[in-house]
C-alpha cells in the first residue's frame, strides 16, 4: 500500500465514495420516477468508480484504472439499455412514473 | 511483436467466441434476407451455434487452461456449468416455436445467444473485472429480452429487473472495489493472502458483494423482483432465465466462497439467508394462482438448497450441487415446456386454473407436468429427491445441521404446494377447462428430452469428480 | 481504533440523521389535507399543467444512441494512446471491435432506428 501517493489520506475517499453510493440508494428506494432512478444508479457505480481509482492510487496497481473503465462502458451499455425500455414503456402511457405501473406487486 | 494473448487464451474463450459471435451471424442474416428472416432460420442458427460452442466446451473438459492472467479459468467446475448453460439455452430456444413476433425473432436469438455467452463467462470467471463483465453481459440482453412481448406485464417487467438488478449490480461492484482495496488486487486468488480478518475493508466489501450475489440468486430477503419479473416475461425467456442466471451466479458464488480461508466467518449470513429462501419461498408458493410465480418461489427456495450443499466448502459438496443444478435445469424447464405446449400468445396456460381437469383432456401431458412438479418437490424415486438426499448428506458432513433440518422443513411445506396443482389436473369433479391447442413440435421435443434426462439422472446419478473451483 | 472507523461513525450518523428526518414527520406531524393544500402552489397562481412537462419519445432515442457512440469513442482514446506499443494486435483488436460495432449499426439503421419519427 503507498497511501502516502494520495493528496488526501485513503478514508477520505472511501468515506466520501460511501456517501455517493449511499445517496444512490436512497434516490432508488425514495424516487418514483424511472429516469431519475437511472440516474441513482449511474450514482452507485460511478462511486464505485471513485473507489477503484483511489485504491488503483494507493496500491499503484492499473487495474483499478482498467476497472473503472469497464465498469464505464457497461454503465453506458445499461443507460442505452434502460432508456430504450423506458422508452418501450412510455410509448403507450401518459406519465413516466413508476406508481403508475402497478400492475404487479411482489 | 509482443503477445497478448497466446494460444491458451484463445482455446480457452473458444466456446465464447462461437456463442457471441454465432448472435452477430444471427443478425447478419436478418440483414441480408429481403424482409426479415424466417423464425426457423434464426431458430436453427441460434441452436447450431449453441450446439458448436458445447461441443467444443466439451473437448476441453479435464484439461486446465489459466487464461488471461488468471482472469478466466477453465476445468471441470467452469466447463460443467457451461454445459449445463448451453444446455438450457437450448431448451430454452426450442420454446419460441410459437411466442413473439415472427420480424423480432433475429434479435431475440441474439440476444439469447449474448445473455448464454455472459453466463458463460461467469462460469469461468475468477477475477472481479470477468465476473462484472459475465454478470452484466447476461443482465443487460436479459433485460431486454423481458421486454420482447407487446404486452404492457412484459415491457413493466423489464423496467423493473432493470432497476432493481441494476442496484443489485451496484451493490456487488461496490463490494468489488472494496475488496480491490482490501487486497490491492482483482483476483479471487488474493482473498486467500492471511491477514484479511484484520481488515474492515475486507467485510464491508464482501458484505456489499455477497449481498449482490444474494440478490441474482433471488435469495428471500432480496428475492423481490424475481416473481414479479417471471410473471412478466415471456414464458421462454422466463424458463432460461430461472436456469441460468441461478447457474452462471452459483458458479461465481461457488468460487468466491471456495476461495476464502475455511469457509470464512463471512459466509454465515449468506448461509442463514438460503435457509430462510427454503422455507419462506416454499411457504410463499402457497399463496400463487399464476404458474410462472409458482416456479419464480420454487426458484427462490431451489437456489437456497443449491447454495446449502456448498456450505462448509467441501468437494462433496460441490459435486452434489451440480447434480441438483442439472436436476433442477430438467425437471424446471421440462415444466415450462408444457406450460409452453398449453399456451398460446398470450400465455393462458401459465394460469394454475389452465390445468383444471387437465387429466382428463390431454392425459399424457398431465402425467409429464406431474412427473416434473413431482420431481421439483423432491418426492422419491425422482432425480429431485436424490439430489436433495446428497445435498442433505453434504450439508451434515459439513457441520451444518441445521441447514438439513431446514432443507426438509421446506421440503415437506413444498409438497403441499405442488400437490395442489397435482389435485386440480386430476380431479374429478372439476370440469376440463377449453384450452388452446398449439402445435409446437419444438416444445413437445424439449419436455419429452428433459423427462428422459431426469429419468436417467435418477438411476445414473453421475457427477464428475474434479469439480473444485479454482482460482490460482 | 482502526482507521476506518471514523467512517464507520460518520456513515452510521448520516443514515440515522437522514432517516430521523425522513421518518419523524410522518409520525408527528397531524395531516388535514384539502385540494388546496394539494397544490403545487398553496396560494397563488393557479396550476394550468402538470409539473414536469413532458419530452417526445424521439429525443431519448436520440440520447440513448449519443449515449452509445459517446462512449464507443471514449473507448478509442487508450488505445491510440498505446498504438505504437500494441502494434499489430491493437490495430486487429480495433478491427474487430469496428465490425463488431458496424453490424449494430447496420442492423438499427435496416430496423429503422435513426429516422425521425
Amino acid at each position: 500500500m503507498h497511501a502516502d501517493l494520495l493528496p488526501v489520506a485513503l478514508a477520505n475517499y472511501v468515506a466520501l465514495s460511501s456517501v455517493i453510493f449511499f445517496i444512490g440508494v436512497a434516490g432508488v428506494v425514495l424516487r418514483r420516477n424511472p429516469l431519475i432512478m437511472l440516474m441513482s444508479i449511474e450514482l452507485m457505480w460511478n462511486a464505485a468508480n471513485l473507489l477503484f481509482l483511489a485504491f488503483a492510487r494507493a496500491w499503484l496497481n492499473n487495474a483499478g484504472h482498467i476497472f473503472a473503465f469497464l465498469v464505464i462502458t457497461v454503465a453506458a451499455a445499461e443507460a442505452a439499455i434502460g432508456l430504450a425500455i423506458v422508452v418501450i414503456v412510455f410509448r403507450s402511457r401518459a406519465n413516466v412514473d413508476v406508481d403508475e405501473i402497478a400492475l404487479m406487486k411482489g | 511483436m509482443p503477445n497478448f494473448i497466446t494460444h491458451q487464451d484463445w482455446l480457452a474463450i473458444t466456446p465464447l467466441l462461437i456463442a457471441g459471435g454465432g448472435a452477430l451471424i444471427v443478425l447478419l442474416v436478418d440483414l441480408l434476407w429481403p424482409k426479415h428472416s424466417p423464425r426457423a432460420v434464426s431458430l436453427a442458427i441460434g441452436i447450431g451455434v449453441l450446439l458448436a460452442a458445447g461441443a467444443f466446451a466439451a473437448t476441453t473438459y479435464g484439461r486446465s487452461y489459466n487464461a488471461f492472467n488468471g482472469g478466466f479459468m477453465l476445468g471441470g467446475f467452469a466447463v460443467v456449468f457451461q454445459e449445463i448453460i448451453v444446455l438450457s439455452a437450448i431448451l430454452s430456444l426450442s420454446l419460441f416455436g410459437t411466442f413473439g413476433r415472427d420480424d423480432r425473432m433475429a434479435g431475440i436469438t441474439a440476444l439469447l445467444l449474448w445473455s448464454t455467452t455472459g453466463a458463460m463467462l461467469m462460469a469461468g470467471a475468477a477475477n472481479l473485472m470477468t465476473i462484472f463483465l459475465g454478470l452484466e453481459l447476461l443482465s443487460l440482453a436479459l433485460y431486454c429480452l423481458c421486454g420482447v412481448a407487446d404486452r404492457a406485464a412484459s415491457q413493466e417487467s423489464a423496467l423493473k429487473y432493470l432497476i432493481l438488478s441494476s442496484t443489485a449490480s451496484g451493490f456487488l461492484l461496490f463490494g468489488m472495489a472494496l475488496l480491490f482495496g482490501a487486497t490491492g488486487s482483482v483476483t479471487l486468488a488474493s482473498l486467500m493472502l492471511p491477514g484479511l480478518a484484520a481488515n474492515p475493508l475486507y467485510w464491508m466489501g464482501g458484505g456489499f458483494f455477497l449481498v449482490g450475489i444474494a440478490f441474482k440468486l433471488s435469495l428471500m430477503p432480496f428475492h423481490v423482483w424475481s416473481p414479479d419479473v417471471y410473471e412478466g416475461a415471456p414464458l421462454p425467456v422466463t424458463a432460461f432465465m430461472s436456469v441460468v442466471t441461478k447457474a452462471g451466479t452459483l458458479a461465481v458464488f461457488a468460487r468466491f466462497a471456495y476461495a476464502l480461508p475455511a469457509g470464512g466467518k463471512l459466509l454465515l449470513p449468506f448461509f442463514v439467508i438460503a435457509g430462510v429462501s427454503m422455507i419462506g419461498g416454499n411457504l410463499a408458493m402457497l399463496a400463487q394462482t399464476d404458474l410462472k410465480r409458482l416456479l419464480a418461489y420454487s426458484g427462490v427456495a431451489q437456489a437456497g438448497y443449491m447454495v446449502a450443499a456448498l456450505a462448509g466448502a467441501s468437494a462433496l459438496g460441490m459435486r452434489y450441487a451440480i447434480y441438483y443444478l442439472a436436476a433442477y435445469m430438467f425437471m424446471n424447464l421440462g415444466a415450462f415446456a408444457i406450460v409452453a405446449v398449453l399456451s398460446g400468445e398470450r400465455e393462458e396456460g401459465a394460469q394454475i386454473a389452465a390445468f383444471r381437469g387437465l387429466g382428463q383432456r390431454r392425459p399424457w401431458l398431465a402425467a409429464a407436468m406431474s412427473f416434473f412438479l413431482l420431481a421439483l418437490a423432491g418426492f422419491p424415486p425422482t432425480a429431485g429427491f436424490l439430489g436433495k438426499i446428497l445435498i442433505l448428506a453434504a450439508t451434515v458432513n459439513a457441520g451444518y445441521a441445521w441447514l438439513a433440518a431446514l432443507l426438509i422443513a421446506g421440503t415437506a411445506i413444498s409438497l403441499y404446494a405442488y400437490f395442489k396443482v397435482l389435485r386440480l389436473m386430476y380431479d374429478p369433479h372439476d370440469q376440463p377447462a377449453p384450452g388452446p391447442r398449439t402445435s409446437a413440435p419444438l416444445a413437445y421435443a424439449g419436455a419429452a428430452l428433459c423427462a428422459a434426462f431426469v429419468i436417467i439422472m435418477t438411476f445414473y446419478p453421475l457427477t464428475p469428480s474434479n469439480v473444485l473451483p479454482l482460482v490460482k | 481504533m482502526t482507521p476506518y472507523a471514523p467512517v464507520a461513525i460518520f456513515a452510521a450518523v448520516a443514515v440515522a440523521a437522514a432517516l430521523a428526518f425522513s421518518l419523524l414527520p410522518g409520525l408527528l406531524a397531524q395531516r388535514k389535507p384539502n385540494p388546496e393544500k394539494e397544490k403545487a402552489y398553496e396560494c397563488g397562481v393557479e396550476p394550468t399543467s402538470a409539473i414536469a412537462g413532458r419530452f417526445p419519445v424521439k429525443f431519448y432515442l436520440i440520447a440513448m444512441l449519443f449515449v452509445i457512440l459517446d462512449v464507443e469513442a471514449a473507448s478509442f482514446y487508450p488505445w491510440a494512446v498505446q498504438m505504437h506499443a500494441l502494434r499489430m494486435f491493437g490495430l486487429i483488436e480495433m478491427g474487430a471491435f469496428i465490425v463488431v460495432l458496424g453490424i449494430g449499426y447496420a442492423y438499427v439503421w435496416k430496423k429503422r432506428g435513426f429516422e425521425w419519427r
